[in-house]
């Protein structure tokens, strides 16, 4: 299996595609009920056709080790520094988040402005100046309440038809939330201000569902970036990569065909 | 029954047996040991597959039989409600359709 070490932290990674492609693009997924398989099974094979794509499960996620701390921005961000070190190297890539998954790309943006050749972010929670004490409330309720949160907030392909109550990706989401420092760091993350945005001079293209409960703290900051195309997709919620899983694809495809060197 | 019909049933039987190991480490439980794994058996509704599980699938594959059996793109080219219905026999018949195919093989 593909690995790499960060910080101590084995992540699971995997590479698809033509390698040493000019167009990099790099997927980061959600957080909880969610891992690289979404990305996978849904976008990241199309770019693969052209590109050079790398995909990784972020720490506690999917196949990579859960560590019982280290899930602050800058561990984060210093995973994917990581995984990009051991797959593509320093040269620029077109970042794809969705959810959590938009708010690290646009995070490592900032830190690292010359490694970012685009980014793609796809309902994500850019505008909330309670980002972290919203996430962790949602994480931190217990029982059938907390089960019926997460399954609300976090589609996965198969957690939509498996009969079994208990799935091992549920029995995953409640080690991480109860046995790692994740909310408590959720809660010390601080949000991104719309001062951040105008900073992010990359093209970027931001997709939100019509009904996406983050669609309107997150439109005017998304806006401040300087070459951002806005799009909202009719009769969506906040998991538009599944309700509208075409569409997203051929909207992440043309945007990575437009920046291409 | 021809030479050819015999080799081809082979042919089903070896990737089916390699393919059933294959897919037990990756669901590395205990009870998929038991579990029969057999043309027929659907990866969701029988094996409950998770859809990272599916992922690490793949990269078995790739590992086993070469970039030859492009399991990745053949999901790629997939609807997910196809997946969702996807049987052992079906990636069984597409690896010796690859491989038949192959100069190597």
């Amino acid at each position: 299996m593909a690995e790499t070490v960060v910080g101590g932290v084995r992540l699971h990674y995997q590479r698809l595609g033509v390698e040493g492609a000019p167009l990099r693009a790099v997927f980061v997924h959600g957080l909880v009920m969610d891992n690289l398989s979404s990305w996978y099974f849904t976008v990241a094979n199309a770019l693969a056709a052209f590109a050079d794509v790398v995909l990784y499960d972020l720490r506690g996620h999917g196949l990579s080790e859960r560590p019982a701390q280290g899930y602050r921005e800058a561990e984060m961000v210093g995973d994917l520094c990581g995984v990009l070190d051991a797959t593509v190297g320093d040269a620029p890539v077109v970042l794809v988040g969705n959810s959590y998954g938009a708010f690290l790309s646009v995070r490592f943006a900032l830190r690292h402005p010359d490694r970012v050749a685009g980014l793609v972010l796809v309902d994500g929670h850019l505008g909330d100046s309670d980002f972290g004490e919203r996430m962790a409330a949602t994480l931190s309720l217990q029982g059938d309440e907390a089960d019926n949160a997460i399954a609300a907030s976090f589609q996965n392909w198969l957690g939509r038809h498996s009969a079994r109550k208990r799935t091992k990706l549920g029995d995953m989401a409640r080690a991480l939330v109860n046995d790692t420092t994740l909310v408590r760091d959720l809660r010390a993350t601080p949000p991104l201000t719309a001062a951040d945005f105008e900073r992010i001079t990359a093209p970027a293209l931001a997709l939100y569902g019509e009904s996406s409960d983050l669609l309107s703290r997150s439109l005017p900051v998304v806006a401040r970036m300087p070459h951002c195309t806005v799009r909202v997709l009719p009769g969506c919620t906040h998991s538009i990569l599944w309700e509208a899983t075409n569409e997203v694809k051929t909207r992440i495809v043309d945007f990575c065909r437009e920046v291409q060197p | 029954m021809n030479e050819n019909n015999l080799s081809t049933i082979s042919n089903d039987a070896v990737v089916l047996a390699d393919l059933g190991t294959m897919i037990r480490e990756v669901i590395g439980e205990e009870w998929a040991e038991d579990v029969p794994i057999e043309m027929e058996t659907s990866f969701a509704k029988d094996l409950e597959l998770e859809s990272i599980e599916f992922v690490a699938l793949a990269e078995r594959l790739k590992e086993k039989f070469g970039k030859g059996v492009d399991f990745a793109g053949w999901l790629g080219s997939m609807e997910l409600e196809q997946i969702l219905q996807l049987r052992v026999g079906q990636l069984v018949e597409f690896i010796v359709r690859c491989n038949s195919a192959s100069p190597t093989a």
